[in-house]
């Protein structure tokens, strides 16, 4: 475990080898969360009510919050793996003793922590100045347990689209169709809990909610019936994306062209 | 038992073909076409443990395919391979602890740190413990020349510099094989001699087998000992080095330049005059080595004015394998 670890720590150091840059880049939350702002308390307002489907405007500010730092700080491996791919620099990374995935797992996850770190800190405290302080600190570690399992998830489907890239050309569509799906039937842009019955049925029945809902969800209310559904919901779809990647990989790696001979 | 051992080992790829045009592009879209590339075809060669083997060929030949079969990088279509008795593409991991690989097109050190962060990690990851992964880089900074360089950003080092940098982390964890892929590309004339040396100096301290591709024949004369040369995936020559260099290697470009001008007719004995230039202070002549010796060449050259310029060169490698083509055409 001490080469992943490794690989980890220089993924982290090389993050924060710009800081300028990070918090640049991390900038952008600010804007969303203004924007998110504006359009909930109109929402709210033009409801005459302080909760809607059992959300405040504060608790669904807070849930944006963490939805957005997960969205926005999520390794962005799909890309990076077609990159290596493309630019052959993935033969350097096959022909080391360690296993690839999990090389790309710490590499991952010591690209993500920063990015995520900088984008909450930021994001919440724009988000306490206009909508109230965060959830209590009871929430934090039960949204945490939660968050691990969704970061998870995202590195499984990240690694899965760029695994695509031994086999075809382009896999920037393939990213594209997998965000969208994480924002709408994930609960991105809107909690799962405003939509009709029947969509949040499916939505709950697809990975997408226990990526980016269930964290967010489990932030502003950490029910317990729920934290029990959200797990074991990524317990079963990590289980399944994880199997596939595992086949993918092996099944890609006889496949792959190395660009430049 | 050889350090490699390879019998009839084929790669083909299949690509995607589609001509020019809006409408060729729409057609590759219901009907797409494929074109299959037979990158190598039917290799067969031998090396010995601590042996440079140069592998040479000109661009598409097919070396560098062979080299990440044979780091278990890519698969093969057909044919075997052994490397240091393991099967490359199924023994992968194990057999990354033995060899070092180079792709000199591509970098393995972080861009944005140190490489010494590089170094580092890797001593993890081949699992050398701390104190052996100190003691190693101290040895490898002190051969490559690279002790002042480990702590600079490799974003800011030169190329030559990174080169020295890519190959010495390559040694960290002692191979016994190590495999350069065009460890000298794009390097000038000093820092090509620079890795060249540093390379010849830790093979042979710690017995690495080097197995080179280059299409530079310059690496080759420095570096090997034999040489297999590969065109369109197949071999067409191997013997050794100094085989080669009494059959091909033999004639020499001269280029001149005089500080006045020469004439039109310029000629030297033993040299065929390749060009005089058109405002006549340059000229580019040929001769083989081994009819007119390159001193007597060059005190006729400087007899005939005020030399300002002068350089001496081997004829490109593609002319070496023309040459051999020709030589084979010729028998049959």
């Amino acid at each position: 475990m001490k080469k992943y670890f490794a690989v980890f720590n220089i993924n982290l150091v090389n993050s924060l080898a710009y800081p300028a840059e990070l918090v640049t880049r991390s900038l952008m939350i600010l804007l969303f969360m203004w924007i998110f702002y504006q359009l909930w308390r109109v929402t709210f307002a033009a409801s005459g009510s302080d909760v809607l489907n059992g959300l405040t405007l504060r608790d669904t500010m807070w849930y944006l919050l963490l939805a957005e730092t997960l969205e926005l700080g999520r390794p962005r491996l799909a890309r990076v793996i077609s990159q290596q791919v493309k630019d052959g620099s993935i033969a350097y990374l096959l022909n080391k003793p360690y296993d690839f995935l999990l090389y790309q797992l710490s590499s991952g996850l010591g690209e993500s922590l920063p990015r995520m770190g900088m984008l909450f800190l930021l994001g919440g405290a724009l988000t306490w100045v206009m909508a109230g302080p965060p959830p209590d600190l009871v929430n934090w570690p039960v949204a945490l347990v939660a968050l691990v399992g969704a970061w998870l998830l995202h590195f499984c489907f990240n690694a899965l689209i760029g695994l695509a890239a031994f086999v075809s050309e382009e896999v920037a569509p393939y990213e594209w169709i997998y965000q969208k799906f994480t924002f709408v039937l994930g609960g991105m842009l809107i909690p799962l809990d405003f939509y009709p019955a029947w969509l949040q049925t499916v939505s709950k029945s697809l990975p997408f909610a226990y990526m980016m809902y269930g964290p967010a969800r489990l932030f502003v209310q950490p029910d317990p019936a729920l934290f029990a559904q959200i797990i074991l919901g990524q317990f079963v779809w990590l289980s399944v994306l994880g199997g596939l990647l595992l086949l993918a990989y092996s099944r890609g790696l006889r496949r792959l062209a190395i660009n430049g001979g | 038992m050889p350090a490699i051992e390879v019998t009839s080992l084929s790669k083909t790829f299949r690509t995607k073909r589609k001509a020019a045009g809006l409408g060729a592009s729409l057609r590759s879209l219901v009907r797409p076409e494929f074109r299959t590339i037979e990158a190598v075809r039917g290799l067969s060669f031998e090396m010995e443990p601590g042996e440079l083997l140069g592998f040479i060929g000109p661009n598409g030949a097919g070396k560098s395919t062979t080299i990440k079969i044979l780091t278990g990088i890519l698969f093969p279509s057909g044919g075997e391979a052994k490397v240091l008795g393991y099967v490359p593409w199924k023994q992968r991991r194990q057999l990354a602890y033995h060899i070092g690989t180079v792709f000199g097109q591509r970098p393995q050190l972080w861009y944005h740190l140190p490489a010494i962060d590089t170094l580092t990690l890797f001593g993890k990851i081949y699992e050398l413990d701390d104190r052996q992964t100190k003691r190693r880089i101290a040895e490898l900074a002190e051969a490559f020349e690279i002790e002042d360089l480990l702590e600079t950003p490799v974003r800011k080092l030169s190329l030559g510099q990174r080169m020295r940098c890519e190959v010495a982390a390559s040694l960290l964890h002692k191979p016994k094989l190590l495999l350069l892929d065009e460890p000298s590309i794009g390097l000038d004339v000093v820092a090509k001699q620079h890795i060249r040396d540093a390379i010849r100096t830790m093979a042979a301290q710690e017995n690495v087998g080097v197995l080179l591709t280059s299409h530079d024949a310059g690496d080759l004369e420095a570096l090997c000992k034999r040489v297999i040369i590969i065109n369109h995936g197949q071999i067409v020559y191997q013997d050794k080095v100094s085989a080669l260099k009494r059959s091909f290697l033999t004639s020499k470009l001269v280029e001149v330049r005089y500080a006045q001008q020469v004439g039109a007719d310029f000629r030297i004995a033993g040299t065929e005059t390749l060009k005089v230039a058109k405002e006549r202070y340059g000229v580019k002549l040929r001769f083989d080595a081994r009819i007119t010796p390159v001193g007597k060449v060059m005190a006729a050259l400087s007899a005939a004015g005020t030399l300002v310029d002068i350089t001496i060169s081997d004829p490109p490698l593609e002319e070496v394998i023309a040459a051999i083509y020709q030589k084979a055409e010729n028998r049959e």
